[in-house]
């Protein structure tokens, strides 16, 4: 390593540790306000029912739920989302009415395995009642691993469990030669981007 | 009716990757520019380390007016074309060397010569059918002093494999002579980089450390890359990479000679009878604007300078500016490789951590690039660069490829994400790519903008002689993953591009005015005192990211204007 470069690296790795929020918090007046969910509580039942599905809690760890991903969905169908809000909620209302068809049960009272029948349908395109199940399915997926893997600051990665999960190991502002050895992977940092000022509804 | 301004010596339509360094000479000369761009100034400490804000919804990438003018696309000339997702069509002072991957290459040699070479080779038959390549009208030689003179202006670590004729296999010895060493050393490799490299060393290959516009030691005042995560779409926080936003505009603005319009969206380039243009008409908060200019220089990205020459009509030029010959759009093609979904992705049986760094920190493999190997029999000219590195998110990490051992939901496939998601990995390959008859830029006849303005529809097409040439690379690439220890290679097939952000032609240069917008300068054929800069003047793609070498272009254009002003601008 070049004299200079270490120097470099020095200076941004003591602005980290200076920082206790890595984005300046003029940054964030917009976004500071106190957030905002977007469904009922049925369709919120129903979106935790779902993903508690995708991704269970188990032996290995908490599950979406419990990592904040029906959070961080319900969050951002109010605010970044919005604009398929709509889309979603239809969804959301075919998951149930499509259980109730099959079971004449409530999605949320299904047992697990009726659940995971009812979602397979869904995912795989043969369940009725949705304009196209299998982009619902896969739209409510991807927001499920936005939800477990994003930075806590959007209401899910509760704990950051969901990067300890998969051994991420934290956003920061510099990473020195041993951050990225394959061997000894750095230790986790658990910090928000933004301060722990700003976990959305945790 | 517009307001009409102060003349100027040049207007400069986008401030970006080209336009953001063409100012520079310009500026320097002590020639009075205005330049007008659509975004503005991106403060550093807006680029955050959060994947949802950059690479999910793409908030550094992409900003309003590029949202509401997305090109629309089709993939023959007979289909309907849509509107496909968005774009990041940069609009800043930077463009999209703000959020770019920063890897800076020199194209070949070969790369210039490409139809006279793969005739001399392969035979008169071997140039792909339908293809309306060209040599270029410039040769390696000419445009090295450029590349040089760019790779010290903005800043390009790197190590050099062919230092005046004398080969380095630290570097890529496939590489044409250079004249100097890099102003600075190459980023860093990490253990599995190198591991990469091993491999490839093994297989008999010359693996190396690729060029990057990134700082590996403080440059020009701005401290070395730190080596984050959050370099694709995404600005560096501590100016580490060398957009032309902390590069080459700051230096032209202490001139005084460049004077910005920020938030100005130009609508047209405005000419007159005598064939020449007089200026840039703009919008800004809402007025309208006109500009004159002694010379215009038209910098935004390959999409929209076909496009704005397309709808900048008049009586001299009543097909659109410069088009008089039916040439604007035309010889438009975009990077087929990992950009045209032929993804090779490798699945290892350990952790590899590759979380932080960026994606120019990496191992690349040029064996099987350009013609830097016998194609005969192989039924394709031109080849790939295949690039392994470093920076991946954890959402993306999540979402990885299950290669049939998991389901794609439930307690497996969280067993599986949990075991794998810190052991996969995606190569990048740019594979060189050709011009086609009828693969072209027109304005699309149904989709506006909320001016009124048609956006750009792209005209694609399968190719044969690409597609090819992108699976002889995938074999290679799993080959290569597999002598490092992969135990699952997955190969997608090669479908080509859709809107990309390699993509080249429609305002070709060449020395025929028959078959080219502008000549072996720059300047437009038609209209004398019009130049263009962008990958829009490329003929070829070669196996490489394009932003170096439309730098040198772009530095030479100005250049040539500078040293031929009298008779260009009169």
């Amino acid at each position: 390593m070049q004299p200079e470069d270490k120097e470099a690296l020095q200076i941004s790795r003591r602005t980290v540790i200076a920082s206790a929020t890595l984005v300046p918090v003029a940054a964030l007046t917009a976004a500071a306000q106190a957030p905002k969910t977007s469904l009922s509580a049925s369709e919120r039942q129903t979106l935790e029912a779902f993903v508690d599905r995708l991704v269970p809690k188990d032996e290995l760890g908490p599950g979406a739920v419990e990592c904040g991903a029906a959070n961080y969905i319900d969050l951002a169908l109010a605010d970044a989302l919005a604009a398929e809000k709509g889309t979603f909620v239809e969804g959301l209302a075919a998951v149930d009415a499509f259980a109730r068809k099959q079971y004449d049960t409530p999605f949320t009272q299904l047992t697990p395995e009726k659940k995971d029948a009812v979602l397979t349908e869904i995912d795989e395109g043969r369940a009725t009642g949705f304009a196209n199940a299998r982009a619902f399915f896969a739209r409510v997926r991807r927001l499920t691993l936005e939800g477990m893997f994003s930075d806590p600051y959007y209401g899910g990665n509760k704990n950051f469990a969901g990067w300890d999960l998969i051994r991420y190991p934290g956003a920061r502002l510099a990473v020195a030669p041993e951050d990225q050895k394959m061997s000894t992977p750095p230790k986790p940092l658990h910090q928000s981007a933004y301060g722990s000022n700003f976990n959305h509804g945790h | 009716m517009a307001i009409s301004l102060k003349p100027v010596d040049v207007a400069v339509i986008g401030l970006g990757a080209a336009g953001g360094v063409a100012v520079l000479p310009l500026a320097r000369a002590g020639l009075k520019i205005a330049g007008i761009e659509a975004g503005g100034w991106m403060d550093a400490r807006s680029f955050r380390p959060d994947e949802i804000h950059n690479n999910v919804r793409g908030l550094v990438t992409s900003v309003p007016k590029t949202k509401r003018e997305v090109p629309t696309v089709r993939d023959s000339p007979s289909s309907v074309a849509r509107r496909v997702g968005n774009h990041p069509m940069m609009n800043a002072i930077g463009g999209t060397s703000i959020h770019y991957w920063a890897q800076s290459w020199r194209l070949k040699p070969w790369d210039f010569n490409t139809r006279s070479e793969a005739q001399k080779r392969y035979g008169a038959n071997s140039i792909p059918a339908g293809s309306t390549l060209e040599d270029w009208p410039v040769t390696y030689d000419e445009l090295e002093p450029y590349y040089d003179r760019v790779e010290y202006e903005v800043g390009v670590s790197g190590k050099a494999g062919n230092l005046q004729g004398k080969i380095d296999p630290a570097g890529n010895i496939f590489e044409g002579p250079r004249q100097r060493e890099y102003p600075m050393p190459p980023l860093r490799g990490t253990e599995f980089t190198e591991r990469m490299a091993e491999a490839a060393r093994g297989l008999g290959w010359h693996p190396f450390r690729p060029p990057a516009a990134i700082n590996t030691q403080t440059y020009q005042g701005r401290p070395g890359c730190a080596y984050h995560g959050f370099c694709g779409a995404g600005g560096c926080h501590i100016g580490a990479k060398n957009s032309t936003a902390v590069t080459t505009i700051p230096a032209a603005v202490k001139t005084k000679n460049l004077a910005i319009f920020d938030h100005a969206q130009v609508i047209r380039i405005v000419s007159g009878a005598d064939g020449r243009v007089t200026g840039v008409s703009y919008l800004k908060d809402g007025k309208e604007y006109f500009q004159p200019a002694r010379v215009v220089l038209l910098g935004s990205y390959t999409y929209e300078n076909s496009r704005l020459l397309l709808l900048s009509k008049s009586k001299a030029y009543p097909n659109g500016l410069t088009n008089n010959h039916g040439q604007v759009g035309r010889h438009y093609f975009a990077h087929w490789g990992t950009q045209g979904g032929g993804a090779v992705v490798a699945l290892f049986p350990f952790d590899i951590n590759v979380f932080y760094g960026l994606p120019a920190q990496g191992t690349t493999v040029d064996d099987f690039g350009d013609d830097n190997y016998d194609h005969t029999g192989l039924g394709f000219i031109g080849g790939t660069s295949m690039h392994v590195h470093t920076e991946l998110h954890a959402i993306e990490a999540a979402a990885m490829n299950t290669f049939g051992r998991a389901p794609g939901w439930g307690a497996k496939w969280k067993a599986f994400v949990r075991e794998n998601a810190a052991r996969w990995v995606s190569a990048y390959l740019q594979t060189s790519t050709f011009p086609y008859e009828t693969t072209f830029l027109d304005l699309d006849p149904e989709t506006r903008d909320p001016l009124g303005d048609p956006v750009c529809r792209v005209t694609t097409g399968p190719r044969e002689n690409e597609r090819r040439s992108v699976e002889y690379a995938q074999r290679k690439m799993e080959e290569w993953f597999r002598a490092a220890g992969a135990i699952e290679v997955m190969k997608a097939p090669p479908t080509g591009p859709a809107l990309s952000t390699h993509a080249y032609g429609g305002t070709r240069m060449g020395d025929n005015r028959e078959t080219n917008v502008v000549d072996r300068w720059g300047f437009s054929h038609e209209a004398p005192n019009l130049g263009i800069v962008g990958a829009s003047v490329m003929g070829t793609s070669g196996a490489r990211n394009p932003t170096l070498t439309v730098q040198a272009l772009a530095w030479r254009t100005a250049e040539h204007l500078v040293k031929s002003w009298k008779s260009i601008s009169a």
